[in-house]
Parts: C-alpha cells; structure tokens; sequence
C-alpha cells in the first residue's frame, strides 16, 4: 500500500486523539464486557465440570436416591451378597463457613482405590485420626491458603446450624488441587456424624460392566436409580443454561452498543476528511486504495482496541466469576469457583468480535468514502442533499427489519436464539428509522421555535441540515440509551412482580425452619413434634407446613413442593387459568398435583395434563390440578400433598411451619413464645416473621440481579463513550461554520452557548428515541426473552424514575460532550479556522 | 507368628517407595505404627477355650486366621491355597457412635490359588473396615467374616470356607484330623525376653478338606489337606529384624512341622526361632534354632527381591537332611505389601523319596 496514504492515515488518528481513543476504548469495553462474561461463565462450567469428575473419579455409574437417600444397607447387599467388588459409598452435606458454602463429601477410604485418588501424602498418624476421631477433615489446599488454615488447626464451620470445630488434619493436592477447591473431605462416618444422618448415604458410585448394568437397574428398589455420571453433571448444568445465555446476550448487547460507536466514528473521520479524500482522488488515488487505508485504520484501532479489551475483560472477569459463582449458589446448586479459567477459545471470540464488529462498522463508511466522486465529496451540501434522499430508503429498510425482528420473535417458537436474534433485528431497524425521526423532529421544532432567539434558532437549524452527522449520532445515542433503559424497566418489573409474588405466597406470619446441611436432594426436616409445640401455643391460630425435596419426575429431577395446609382457605397460589373445580379436594386426596409456570411451560403441560412421578411405591400418574405463578425456580415445582407424600415416600418430615397469629398478636411477641415452646430440641432453627423472609427473599433476588446490573453498568460506560465521541464529533466538525459565525460577530460566550445547546438537544432528541426502543427491548426482554429462557410471565411497568434517568443521561451526556468543542471553540481565533477558505 | 507385624512393617515401607500401585490410600498408613497402649498383652500362659477362643480377641492389636493347603480334583489337577484374615485394631478403645461405620477395627484379607500344573498364581486383597455390616468376626457361633469371603465353624466341628475372588471361588469344608496344637509353651509364644512381647498361638495341623474350586465358569471337586494357624497379639518386631521364613509341613508319614526362622538384619538368626512337629495324636515336641539347620539352596528373583526357593532342612532328630523346593517359583503375593507365600515339596535329599508336602512364606527379602 501506498506509504503516503498510510502515513495520512496515521496523522489524521493522530491529529484526533480524543476521536481514536474514544473509538478504542469504546471497541474496549465492548471486547471486554463479551469476554468477561464468556470467561465467568466458562470458568464456572469448568470448575463444576472439573470438580464434579474428580469426585467422581472412576466411576461409570452412581446410584441416586430420593430425598430420604439410600439406606446404608444396599451397600452391603451390592458388594457382599451381589459381590460388585467395585463400589463406594458417599456421603454428601454441606458446611457454613462466614457466608462461605463448602462442601463435605463422606469416603470410605477402603473402597476408594478404583476410584479416586485424594490424598498420597498421609502419615500413619494422620491416617488413622482420619478413621477414628470425630470431626477430623482433609481440606482442599487452596481453599485452606485462601482461609489462612494450617494442617492441625481447627475450623469452626456451621453444619445445620450447629457450631462445629473441625480439625484440618492435612490438606488435599490431587493432581489438579484447583478442581477440589471447597472441599471437605471425611471418612464416611465421620461424614454422617456430622450431618447427623447414621444409616444413610447419598450415592454410590460404581464400575459396572455393560453386562451387569441391566440386572443392578433391575435389582434396585423403587426410589433409587442407576445414572451414568456424565448425565448427571449435564442434568446439573442444564440447569444455568439459561441462566449464563441471558448473560452472554446482555454481553452482546454491550457489544452492539460498541458497534454503533465504531460506526459513527469511522463515519465521521470519513466525514471530516472528504475534502482530504476528494483532493487525494483528484491526484490520483484509486478507490480501492481509498478504501483499503480506511480499513487498515479501522483495523488499527480494532487491534488495540481489542487487545485492551482483552486486558480489561480478564480484570472484569476476576470480579464477574463471584457474582456468577455467587447467583448459581443462590439459585442453582453449590459451587466454588475462585480461580479465572483462561480458555484460548474465550479470547479468540473475543479478538475475532472486536475486529469483526470494527471492520463490519468500518465497511459502509469506507465504501462510501472509496465510493464519492472527487468533485461533488468537495461540496458538503451535495452530500446533506443526498443524505436527505436516502433517507426514506432507509427508513423503509428499518421498517423491515423493525417488522422482520417482530415476524422473527413470534415465529421462533421457544428458541432462546430466535428470541435474541429478534431483539437485534428490531433494535437495527428501529436504528435505521431513527434519521428520519430527526429529521421530522428537527423540521416540527423548527417550525415552533421561529418566535424563538437567534441563538436557539440556530441550534435547531443546525440539528435539521447536519443530517448527516446528527442523525446517525442521534442514533447511535439512542440505542446506547435504549438498550440500558430497556434492561432497567425489565428488572424494575421483574423486581415488583417477585415482590407481588411474595407478598400472597407468603400467607403466615411467622415462619420456623430448620438449617439445612444436605448438599441436595432434601433439606432438613424439623423435628417431629415441632408442629405441635407450636400450635399447643395461645398466641396461635393455625400452622401449615411445607418441605421442599428433589425426586425423579418423568424428565428427570424435579422439585417437590410438599405441602400440609394451614385450614382449607388454600391461599398463597396464584393460578394462570381456572384450576380443576375439585382441585383442593383431589389435591388432599393425593391424586391431584399442582405445577409452576416455569415447569408447565418448559414441558408444554396444562391443567387437566397428566404426571407421572417415581415414587418408592412405584410410579404414580397424577391429575394435574392447576398451574401457579412461581418465581422461586426456573426448573419448575411440583406440588404434593403432606399426605399424599407421606403415603408414596413414606416420609412425614417437614421442614418448615408457617405461623398464623391469633388476630392481634404482635409477630415480635409470638415469636419469642414459640422459640421458648422449642428451646427443648437440640436443632438448630431459623425464625423469620413475614417481613423478615420478604427482605431475604428480595435481598436474593437483588443478588442475583447484581450481575445484570454490573452489565448494565458498563452498558452505559459504553453508551456515554459513544455519546461523547458522536458529539464531539459532530461539534469538532463544524468548526469552521462556528469560526465562520465568530467571524461574524458572535462572541465566545454566544459560540459556547449555541454549542452546549445544540448538543443538548441532540442529547434531547436521543433520549425521546431512546424511549419507545428501550420499552419495545423491556417488552422483549421480557415477554419472550424471560419467558423462553426461564418460563415465568412478569408483569411489565413503566417505571418512571427509569425513564427520567434515560434521558438524564443522554442530555447529560450530550452537554458533557459539547464541553470541550464549545471551549476549543472560543479561544480559537476565527481568522486561524477560517484560512482554508 | 509375627506374620502381621512383618507385613505391617512392610506395608509402611511399601508405601514410602512409589514402586507399588497406590492401592487403598490411607488403608496401609492406618495400620502401621500404632501405639501399643491400652491394648492387652500376651504375659502368661493363658487357658484356652474352644470353639470360643477360634473367634476374635479385641482387646489385641493383631489377629488371624491363616489357612493353607493342597487340593487335588478326582482327574488329578493339583492346586495349592492360601486364605488369610487379618484383624487389625487401630487404637484400643472402641468408638462410640451413631454411624455403623465407625470403628476401631480394619480387616485385611488375602487369598491365593496355585494352579500347579500350569505354574499359575494369583492373589487378591481385601480391606473393609468392622461394621456396616462389611467385615467382622463373632465366636458362638463362630463366624469370620470380610465382606464376601467368610470362615464359620458349625456345631459339628465342621469348618467352612467360602472365597469368590475374581479368578477363582473356593468353597471348602474342613474337618480337624488332628488336635489343636498350641505353640510355644501352651500357647504363649515368646518373641523376646520382654514380658508381653509376645503372642497366643494355636494351629490345627491337619484339616481334612473337600468342596468346590470354580476357575473360569468350571467347577471341579478338590479334596485335600489344610492347616489353621491362629494367634493373636499386641507388641510389635524389634528394629534388629529383617524378615522370617515359615514353613509348615504334612509329612507322610503323618507327622506336621511348623518352624518360623527369624533373619536378622546381620544375616544371623535370631534365637527365637521356634518350631514344632507333632503326630496325629497331638504329642508335640518342640523345635528351636539348635534342633533344626535351615540352608537356602537356590533363588529365585522378583523385581530386585532373591527369594530362596529351595533349602535343605536338617532337624536334629532325622538321620537325613531334608531338601524343600517350592513346587513352582513365581507364587509371589504382590498386593499391598510384597511376600512370597507358596505350595512346596519335601524329599529325602539322598533318595529324592517324597516326604510330605507343606507351604512356606518368606517375607523381608531385598
């Protein structure tokens, strides 16, 4: 390539710092934003994967049990009666450490051998503690770094509530220590000990041979089944799919946001150059040169861009991981994940994104550049007045688009892709019609603002014949705006509806549960006599109980809502439709279940559909009853009787009482009688009053939703880098119409002035577009993103406060970026501006 | 009868060298080095009490019932066998505690087929801990059990032996041919001149044998003769100790020979080495380091260890020396802890007459 051309390149970029770096760091953070969550996200698969094989070991089957685990018994009867010689027996809990949640698996270390390997370094001392003293663990060695613990000393940890001193007697290598990272590892019956549960265990793992898997299969009781590992780490991961998709999207959201911003300053360093590029045409410059120098230039800041963005988004990911790790704690199962898991693939996308998107955003200017004619790219009006005609063109091609995203959504079935797909099709399109927007804006406010000062006049006129300019800035502004408007309106509605949700779910007053230990499958149950302490008290009307417990549906694991209600005034479900008219009746009798809306919309059910579960009385087909409004689990819930449960599992344990008061009785007040009345029992209980379990409901929602805001967050970062650029732009530009009016009398301070205005205005005009796609992206997000990805309706709203801050940030954004051209402007001496002509 | 301990011993060292397969981590740590306190000792000449004293004694460290034996099928396919269980306490006191699966007691077990003919041996290893139902042993009626390998005794005095191991099951049933021979002075065999340091120690000679051998989905009838060796004890080898030779001998003539001869690590024997041989009546008569003259003749290596595998025995008593070859080399137990355990042959060393038959173990060797 010609050096000259290269060189004019590079001096324009530099002669613009505040032009490239915007662009850089815009193209940054977009790189950035995509590979922090890509690398959170991967990193959390890949420690659940990684740990989940290690404690897996060997292994080419597990057996799993139903919320009452696998009696000790089978054990024995597999390796002594049936001779599988290789078999082991695991126990499984779960261990509070200062908000910390680690995980206590149970070995028997003799029939470890074919299986894993933990531990080579254990003196005879410290292996014979580990079968003999009560309490005695193994803790992962990073895990015991990170705490400051060494081998000997002591760990005070919570196991179901009760303070537990265990005792570090060696740390745990392995060949990758990372996977085994909040580990806890025991002998077996220290392991039950601990989690008070003799007699049970929670897996066996086994080696079969193909031939001896059908016979086992058959051979074992109801309740209990053979899995294939694999499959149930898939099932496990199935399960935050949704979940880190709607992260990846709202990174890409991000990114596209990133797009426009690269657009627009390709556009205009095309812009401001045309005379540069018209004259080079005329010496002799061919097209394809033209427009190979743009590109190389778009693929320069592309580059650097990308690179920093790769740098950033490693340090956003360090921060990004916990909060992933954080939600699918609260939500999903346990998982510790505190090491960043770097995989080339992450950072290919990423580099291959950052330079895509640029060069895809470079391309229309370049071509248009390479494209115009030397003489009429001299003349600026020739190309306003073909601006102005390809306008109507243009907004028919964002009409399409606006329609094909629509056609797209409601006709991509359940598809999650489909769904984002849409949304992107519609936010092009409505970006597409946005031109024309200002342009009827821009010809009305003209029209209003005749009576109005020279000063104003002149900004509105400005905005109307810098179409060019304006228009694409308006936006790009906008769908920056937009998308951080329409995710915030999205959790906003989110956020009342839970609120909505708990406030009829949440029928007691107060509530008293038992603190769970169970790694899954179960909680806790109260003890039995629990009830009816409570009840036997004054202060109190009536109790309910409720359980929730893993069980075996027909597309494998679901949760089961066990519930014993407080009279037959059923409250606390919502329907979606009329449920069967003898619901409650069927429902007591044990022959009618309810499901929720997440469950009945992922497997296409209905009310009056039939169910069949696996029970330990065998399989049990089910009426269902109806279908609720629930947002406590996006795999769904299925809904059973106490009594029909207590039949088919043979298990009467619940694990917590909803309270209802005598009218009149302070919740405070019953509170402290009831924990009197239960001060007897050993176990360990929560007591929450209504109120109390509300904040902590909404306290893990907002957890939850931190990460969605931490992403809104650099959203905006880019949307403002966008908006500041476009404008700066657009003001820089026109320095020599604003030196041409300097020259013409208009002081510094008018000059200023009528800048911070005009780009107010185009701030203005941004945030009124901005309004209408971020509602159109809410009612998307949530109407088919939501529902797709996890099955639930929320009810949408409009929050005001939202609004406002939208268009706060686009005028606020807007008079930022005028700051500096209106300053340059003023001190410039207009004679200095003016000396091209 | 320091059998266990040697194997102990040599399981720590097993596990210091990264030769071996890492088979159950934890499992050979957590049975060597444990303190002696608490546990009883073997002081004095105790009085037996059978069948109750052919079930396990707790309040010891280390226990076991150890049985060898040749097996012949009706078509005269010979085999050789080996069945131990070890007992093994890690601390003295029992635990108390909710789950089944905690407890002071680990058992090891150990079974071995030679196929003499083809020269074939295999061994396997078992460890389960006591309870849970895996591993455990109780006197009345008699029943010793790990996981699915089992010894019972059944009101008429009829021994039961059931092994499944993965190349091979073995079923027997053993009746005592000869009364129950208590070794050392009755029973209580000295290992140094420590009080306590040493161990109850019983054999039945000669058990008459008959079952079932399975190999490869064929099942055959065996019939032969097999020997009991019990003891149970506390205290542990001394460090000046490198290894032992036992033999155990049915001769032909219906005479039994046990002799252990203890190596130390100067190449001399220790003066402890002890012995028996005794007749179908049960008279017995002891045999120490002075009665008897052990010299290895040949050897026969196995990854760096030379295992004598032919001697010639001299006892004081017999005009001719004895010469004692194994009846095929390679019948090394490579589990845990590496021994040689193995089917062997007497003869009259001049005439080359056939004497009896027997099983030798040599552990210790480098």
């Amino acid at each position: 390539m010609n050096r000259l051309l290269l060189r004019s390149a590079l001096r324009h970029m530099q002669r613009h710092p505040w032009q490239t770096w915007l662009s850089v760091l815009g193209i940054a953070l977009g790189v950035a934003v995509i590979v922090a969550v890509d690398l959170a996200n991967q990193s959390a698969r890949q420690a659940f994967l990684l740990s989940a094989e290690s404690l897996t070991g060997k292994a080419t089957h597990q057996i799993t049990g139903g919320p009452t685990g696998i009696p000790e018994e089978l054990y024995r009867e597999l390796r002594v009666e049936k001779r599988l010689r290789q078999t082991a027996p695991i126990v499984e809990g779960l261990v509070r450490l200062d908000g910390e949640t680690l995980q206590l698996i149970g070995i028997d270390p003799l029939a470890e051998a074919d299986f894993r390997n933990h531990n080579e370094g254990l003196n005879d001392q410290a292996a014979r503690q580990f079968l003999l003293k009560p309490a005695s663990v193994l803790l992962s060695s990073i895990t015991a770094r990170r705490l400051g613990l060494e081998p000997g000393q002591d760990l005070g940890v919570t196991i179901a509530g009760r303070q537990v001193d265990l005792h570090v007697i060696a740390l745990l290598e392995g060949d990758n220590p990372a996977v085994l990272e909040g580990l806890l590892l025991a002998d077996i019956s220290t392991a039950q000990e601990l989690l008070d549960s003799p007699g049970r265990l929670d897996r066996i793992d086994l080696i079969l041979r193909p031939d001896q898997v059908h016979d086992l299969t058959a051979a074992l009781p109801a309740g209990l089944n053979l899995e294939i590992p694999e499959s149930r780490s898939r099932v496990m991961l199935e399960m935050i799919d949704a979940f880190q998709i709607n992260l990846a999207a709202m990174s890409l959201l991000a990114m596209l946001v990133g797009a426009f911003l690269i657009y627009n300053t390709m556009t205009f360093s095309v812009l401001r150059r045309r005379r540069l590029l018209a004259t080079l045409r005329v010496l002799g410059v061919t097209r394809g040169e033209l427009f190979r120098v743009l590109l190389l230039e778009a693929i320069l800041m592309g580059l650097f861009g990308t690179a920093l963005g790769l740098l950033l988004g490693l340090l956003i990911a360090e921060y990004l991981v916990q909060l992933v790790t954080r939600t699918i704690n609260d939500l999903y199962f346990v998982l510790t994940v505190t090491q960043l898991i770097v995989q080339p693939l992450t950072l290919l996308k990423g580099c291959l994104v950052g330079l895509g998107v640029t060069l895809l955003a470079a391309l229309a200017p370049a071509i248009e550049a390479a494209g115009t004619l030397p003489i009429s790219a001299l003349r600026r009006s020739r190309l306003e007045q073909r601006v102005r005609r390809g306008l109507p063109w243009v907004g028919l091609l964002g009409l399409a688009a606006l329609i094909g995203g629509g056609l797209w959504l409601s006709t991509s079935g359940n598809s999650l892709l489909g769904g984002f797909s849409g949304l992107f099709l519609i936010i092009a399109g409505y970006s597409l019609l946005v031109p024309l927007g200002v342009a009827l804006l821009s010809r009305l406010s003209e029209r209003s603002g005749k009576r109005g000062s020279l000063l104003l006049r002149f900004a509105l006129r400005g905005i109307g014949a810098n179409l060019s300019r304006t228009g694409l800035s308006v936006a790009s502004l906008s769908v920056a705006v937009a998308a951080t408007l329409g995710v915030s309106i999205m959790i906003v509605s989110f956020r009342s509806t839970v609120a909505d949700w708990l406030a009829y779910t949440l029928t007691s007053d107060i509530y008293v549960s038992a603190i769970s230990s169970r790694a899954s499958s179960s909680d806790t149950t109260l003890l039995p006599e629990t009830r009816g302490l409570i009840q036997s008290l004054p202060e109190v009307a009536e109790t309910s109980t409720g359980r929730r417990v893993t069980i075996r549906g027909p597309q494998g694991p679901v949760d089961l809502l066990v519930l014993d209600f407080a009279s037959n005034t059923q409250q606390g479900f919502r329907f979606l439709e009329p449920p069967l008219p003898e619901l409650w009746t069927g429902y007591q009798r044990g022959d009618q279940v309810l499901i929720s809306e997440p469950y009945a919309y992922r497997y296409g059910l209905g009310t009056g559909d039939r169910l069949t579960l696996d029970t330990l009385q065998g399989s049990l087909n089910l009426t269902i009853g109806g279908v609720f409004y629930d947002y406590g689990s996006d795999r769904g819930l299925i809904s059973l009787s106490a009594s029909a449960y207590a039949r088919y599992w043979g298990d009467t344990g619940y694990a917590s009482v909803g309270v209802i008061l005598q009218p009149g009785i302070e919740p405070s007040a019953a509170m402290a009688a009831i924990r009197k009345a239960l001060t007897a029992s050993d176990q360990q209980l929560h007591f929450r009053s209504n109120r109390e379990l509300r904040d902590y409901s909404m306290a893990i929602f907002d957890r939850t939703f931190a990460i969605t805001q931490v992403l809104r967050l650099l959203a905006i970062g880019v949307a403002f880098i966008g908006v500041l650029s476009a404008l700066m732009a657009l003001q820089l530009e026109r320095s020599r119409e604003q030196a041409l009016l300097r020259a013409t009398g208009v002081t510094p301070g008018q000059l200023i002035r009528l800048t911070l205005l005009q780009t107010g205005l185009v701030g203005c005009y941004a945030g009124l577009f901005a309004l209408p796609l971020g509602w159109l992206m809410s009612e998307v997000l949530i109407e088919v993103i939501n529902r797709r990805a996890f099955g639930w309706s929320i009810t949408s709203q409009l929050p005001l406060d939202a609004v406002f801050e939208a268009l706060l940030l686009a005028v606020f954004a807007a008079l930022l970026a005028g700051l500096y051209p209106a300053w340059r402007m003023g001190r410039v001496s207009p004679a200095l501006a003016l000396r091209e002509e | 009868m320091y059998r266990l301990a040697w194997l102990l011993l040599l399981l720590l060292s097993a596990c210091d060298t990264s030769d071996t397969e890492p088979e159950s981590w934890q499992v050979a740590e957590a049975l060597g080095g444990v303190d002696d306190a608490g546990f009883a000792r073997a002081t004095a000449p105790r009085v037996f009490h059978f069948p109750r004293d052919h079930g396990p004694h707790p309040a010891f460290r280390n226990e076991w019932w150890y049985l060898t034996g040749h097996l012949q099928t009706p078509d005269g396919r010979a085999y050789g066998y080996q069945v131990t269980l070890f007992r093994i306490a890690m601390q003295a006191d029992p635990i108390i505690s909710p789950s089944a699966w905690r407890s002071n007691q680990i058992w090891m077990g150990h079974a071995a087929l030679s196929d003499l003919q083809a020269e074939r041996h295999v061994a396997f290893e078992r460890f389960a801990r006591q309870g849970a139902g895996l591993a455990g042993g109780q006197s009345a009626p008699l029943r010793i059990w790990l996981e699915d390998w089992q010894l019972q005794l059944d009101a008429e005095a009829r021994w039961q032996l059931r092994i499944a191991t993965e190349a091979f099951n073995l079923d027997l049933e053993l009746i005592a041919e000869s009364p129950i021979i208590l070794q050392g002075d009755q029973g209580l065999s000295q290992k140094s001149d420590a009080a306590g340091n040493a161990s109850y120690y019983y054999s039945i000679p000669r058990l008459a044998s008959q079952g079932t051998l399975r190999q490869a989905g064929e099942a055959m009838q065996v019939a032969g003769l097999s020997w009991l060796d019990r003891e149970w004890s506390t205290s542990a080898l001394g460090p000046e100790q490198a290894g032992w030779d036992w033999f155990s001998l049915h001769l032909q003539d219906g005479r039994n020979l046990m002799y252990y001869q203890l190596r130390q690590k100067d190449g001399s024997i220790d003066p402890l080495s002890a012995g028996s041989v005794s007749n179908r009546a049960g008279m017995q008569q002891i045999l120490n380091a002075e009665r008897i003259q052990l010299t290895p003749l040949a050897y026969w290596e196995s990854d760096g260890k030379h295992y004598p595998v032919e001697w010639r025995m001299k006892l004081r008593d017999e005009p001719q020396p004895w010469r004692i070859k194994a009846l095929f080399t390679d019948q090394e137990m490579r589990l845990s802890v590496r021994y040689w355990e193995g089917a062997i042959e007497v003869r009259e060393e001049s005439s080359k007459r056939l004497l009896g038959k027997g099983y030798l173990e040599m552990t210790g060797y480098e």
